[in-house]
């Protein structure tokens, strides 16, 4: 019965954070398509693949948004499958930039916030760890010179455990305040 | 009235439970502020001058941690006053820290990635009003130190990118925080 109401209570909380995850989404695709088309410094192929790659996760977030807006739930793995997506995507867009260098990491940041506040804590830490591996992976196979680059991009690193980390901690205050619980006991 | 004293109330306890995510993305901060320094000083004074302000940063999270442990935990006044003196210091280390290899001035500076959990902590706790001040002040004072270092179009793209996702961690958060109380309001 327990198990049946945490279910229940997290399908809640994910219908609630969807709309976050969707509006972060649409924020990263307006600016990362502002970004691509004016003043590009790629080439052709690179651009046609930013632009492709931006436009499908449009078209993806507008069947999500539509389904809020109808106020139709949104299965569970289709969202867990639109998160994975943009993970993939900020990390496809990193690299033809160089990967390490390019200005475009910072997309993980409101990614990460918006599933952390929408999924329960344990799918947040393996989305979280497997952001964080992938980016360190490429940030340091791709810095220019490992040994001058590494205490930056330890530093991105734990930042973006830090966004994790503080949605994971405030969805478990927001938990413990709704069912009455309010020891502290997420410290 | 009765309206008014409930929101009152309200807002206290999103401060009183929500604080400890401000308190965790400051842990977060002094950890990477302390690899920042041990990591990248090459001189004795340097590492001493470096880790001043953390140790200050440090004492000050732990009285406010264990205030919060003892379940005295701090106004509004005092986390906002705390909050605006890790705004302070990340844009001390934004204008003033640089070095002879990765870490440059201003916009070439990796470490404004600090501003990202500081900023969404904050969004988490307070009401929006104040959360958007915040959020305005930080894209406002990081632009302000990386205008002198704006070199061409790249610059101003990657700089619009930084305030872009800056001024998100703010708003969804803030977006967040409202759902949540909606929530707990049934509606």
């Amino acid at each position: 019965m327990t198990t049946l109401t945490g279910r229940a209570d997290a399908r809640t909380d994910l219908d609630h954070g969807q709309i976050v995850i969707v509006t972060a989404r649409w924020i990263m695709i307006a600016i990362g398509l502002v970004l691509s088309i004016f003043y590009p410094t790629g080439t052709v192929g690179e651009l046609r693949l930013q632009v492709a790659l931006i436009l499908l996760l449009g078209i993806a977030n507008f069947y999500l948004h539509a389904q809020l807006l109808r106020r139709k739930p949104i299965p569970v793995w289709v969202a867990y499958l639109a998160s994975a997506a943009d993970l993939l995507v900020i990390s496809i867009l990193l690299l033809p930039q160089g990967g390490f260098d390019s200005y475009r990491y910072v997309l993980y940041f409101p990614a990460l916030l918006a599933l952390s506040v929408a999924f329960e804590p344990a799918v947040t830490a393996v989305y979280a760890g497997a952001a964080i591996v992938v980016y360190g992976a490429i940030a340091v196979l791709t810095a220019p010179v490992p040994a001058d680059d590494l205490p930056i991009v330890v530093c991105r690193l734990l930042m973006l455990a830090a966004i994790a980390f503080c949605g994971v901690v405030y969805w478990r205050i927001e938990q413990e305040r709704r069912l009455g619980r309010t020891g502290k006991d997420q410290t | 009235m009765t309206t008014v004293r409930t929101a009152d109330r309200e807002a206290a306890e999103d401060v009183f439970f929500g604080q400890v995510v401000i308190i965790w993305a400051r842990w977060f901060l002094i950890v990477a502020g302390a690899v920042l320094a041990l990591w990248t000083t090459h001189d004795s004074t340097a590492l001493a001058v470096a880790v001043l302000p953390i140790v200050a940063l440090m004492a000050m999270n732990f009285y406010l941690h264990g205030r919060y442990l003892m379940e005295r935990p701090s106004n509004r006044t005092q986390i906002t006053a705390a909050s605006v003196l890790d705004l302070a210091l990340i844009t001390a280390l934004v204008i003033l820290w640089h070095d002879d290899r990765a870490v440059g001035n201003g916009l070439a500076n990796p470490f404004f990635i600090f501003y990202y959990p500081v900023l969404l902590a904050f969004a988490f706790v307070v009401p929006r009003r104040l959360t958007l001040l915040y959020t305005g002040l930080v894209v406002g004072i990081y632009a302000a130190a990386c205008l002198p270092y704006l070199h061409g179009v790249v610059d101003a793209k990657v700089l619009a990118l930084r305030l872009v996702t800056l001024a998100a961690m703010g708003g969804l958060g803030t977006f967040y925080w409202r759902i949540q109380r909606d929530r707990r309001r049934g509606r």
